[in-house]
């Protein structure tokens, strides 16, 4: 874990709703990995106290990206920042996804959902993982993958304007049909997307690994505020704990199976 | 000269972190030298494990932020065991903050901490609990009971004992006249403010129990108050808590009576800010040809 002041490379819209922002952030550029996120102060002056925190979308050569669309007072400062400005970044937090080399990975992006996602992805195919890619956008305006779509990556659209009609589970069944080995879903989405994921997986008996999102205030595990239900006291890793469980430091990947289906 | 000497303590600096914002202080360890720090303050313990409140716990406020985390702590055993061992590699003071829902649970829990071999400088009570025998009101309202349990507490320990008080009461100078009655060596002051967020697009509260406590920059001013009003009304020693985030609110919490701070809410925008802070005082000291920040203790000028 390191607090680091973070040089901003480029901040850019990247579609109808997205922005990417990479940063120059060395040390937690050497230690991260796919799954885990930051905690970005957006005012130094402190008007927000509680810091955002955000999946990493990329990491290479002391950089790394986060991919966020402006919703309230923190997004927006961040959209106005430049590049040459600063910004007080904590992290690599949380635990991130392992287990690529058994199942084949069929991973399920949702929204903004899809940082973590991208992450795991340009790390799959560094290591040369066969996998499949699923990324789900309400319209076509709202895609920034489009020249990349390819037999294993699919995008899917809610209103039907580009690639397959409704949610990423519309793609999953001819996915996972077509398979002979087993596959491991590792997701990350609104939570009705994830919900249905895990109901998917769930009936099908698929493994499937979730990255879920809450409000954090320090984000390793000291306020614990960022607690959520939980079904399974497996995903805890201080064992007081039965019913809740901590996004930041028990998560932000959960077993689908610890995570109660609504 | 930003040593402070309270009773037989000697603190190296007159900056300590505020229980529940700094966990057991080896969760940071990565990013903060704990023994820079004047003292930490633990999260709270209780007799009994505590899951805490469901979710939301936490929602932000203009320069604040509202919780209603629920007292989620490992309970007294699992602290003996597992965390009161680690503070013995720590060159800092540990007082550990208790907390109860009868006077029972605190004597029951200091004394499981007491029979054990440890490093502590000793307690911060969290009286701002709901009572279970008076119908759920908390210890912190009442200065009969705040003495009441002060001295159930002072009985079982020689350790340092300290109060810290809400400001959510009418009269705080009476609780802390009754806590010092009761022999509290020393006073903390304040607890967080009541609030309340609410969403007016689902019509729901922001989080889960309504009600919740306040704290961050938002309520230095409410904290000044309360502590001039304790410095007015009891001679014991007082830590000054509420949004402090620089020197400069250290030194306006002196002035109104402190003699030590305690850092809370910004701990999690910085987890080094009490270092930071020290350092600060430092040359504030220096600048100010200050030998001993004990010497600005109080030293308001009423116009």
């Amino acid at each position: 874990m390191h607090n680091e002041l973070a040089t901003i490379e480029s901040n850019e819209q990247i579609s109808s709703i997205y922005q990417q922002m990479v940063l120059s952030a060395p040390l937690i550029a050497k230690d991260c990995h796919p799954g885990q996120f930051i905690n970005i102060l957006p005012d130094p002056k402190w008007t927000h106290v509680m810091r955002r925190p955000m999946s990493i979308a990329s990491q290479s050569n002391g950089k790394i990206s986060i991919i966020y669309k402006v919703v309230g007072e923190g997004t927006s400062i961040l959209n106005n920042l430049k590049p040459g400005d600063s910004l007080d970044i904590i992290g690599p937090l949380g635990n991130y996804w392992t287990d690529f080399d058994t199942d084949y990975p069929v991973l399920l992006a949702g929204g903004v959902g899809i940082a973590p996602i991208l992450y795991l992805h340009d790390h799959l195919l560094i290591k040369k993982i066969p996998h499949h890619l699923i990324m789900g956008t309400r319209t076509k305006d709202e895609h920034f993958f489009k020249e990349k779509t390819n037999a294993s990556i699919v995008l899917t659209t809610d209103d039907g304007s580009y690639g397959i009609r409704g949610s990423v589970i519309n793609a999953l069944d001819s996915i996972v049909s077509g398979k002979n080995s087993s596959v491991i879903f590792f997701a990350c989405g609104p939570s009705p997307m994830l919900n249905a994921v895990n109901r998917f997986a769930t009936d099908k008996n698929i493994n499937c690994y979730l990255a879920l999102e809450t409000l954090m205030a320090c984000g390793f595990g000291i306020c614990q505020g960022c607690a959520i239900e939980i079904t399974n006291n497996s995903a805890i890793s201080q064992t007081y704990r039965n019913q809740y469980a901590l996004v930041c430091a028990d998560g932000p990947i959960f077993d689908g199976k610890d995570i109660p289906l609504c | 000269m930003l040593t402070i000497r309270i009773g037989n303590l000697t603190f190296a600096s007159p900056v300590l972190t505020a229980s529940g914002t700094f966990g057991y202080g080896d969760e940071v360890s990565d990013l903060v030298n704990v023994d820079l720090l004047g003292g930490i303050v633990t999260k709270s313990v209780t007799l009994h494990p505590r899951e805490g409140n469901p979710p939301p716990r936490i929602s932000e406020t203009p320069f604040g932020m509202l919780n209603s985390i629920g007292l989620a702590n490992v309970g007294v055993e699992k602290f003996c065991k597992e965390k009161l061992p680690k503070f013995k590699k720590m060159d800092t003071h540990v007082f550990v903050n208790i907390a109860g829902y009868a006077i029972g649970d605190y004597v029951e829990t200091l004394e499981r901490i007491e029979v054990e071999d440890s490093t502590i400088s000793g307690y911060e009570i969290n009286v701002s609990c709901p009572n279970v025998k008076k119908g759920g009101m908390q210890f912190g309202v009442d200065p009969k009971l705040t003495e009441q349990l002060t001295r159930a507490l002072r009985d079982k320990t020689d350790k340092i004992l300290i109060l810290k008080l809400s400001p959510n009461v009418t009269k705080i100078e009476d609780i802390a006249q009754a806590a010092v009655a009761g022999g509290a060596d020393m006073i903390s002051a304040i607890n967080t403010v009541v609030g309340m967020g609410i969403d007016i697009a689902t019509r729901r509260p922001s989080l889960n129990t309504v009600f919740g406590g306040l704290s961050g920059p938002a309520i230095k001013p409410i904290a000044l108050a309360n502590i001039h009003k304790i410095y007015k009304s009891v001679s014991v020693p007082i830590i000054g808590i509420g949004g402090i985030s620089s020197a400069k609110d250290a030194i306006e919490f002196m002035l109104a009576g402190a003699d030590l701070v305690q850092v809370g809410t910004s701990n999690f925008i910085n987890p080094a800010i009490g270092i930071n802070i020290i350092s600060e005082l430092k040359s504030y000291c220096e600048k100010e040809n200050i030998k001993s920040l004990h010497d600005i203790k109080g030293k308001l000028e009423y116009q």
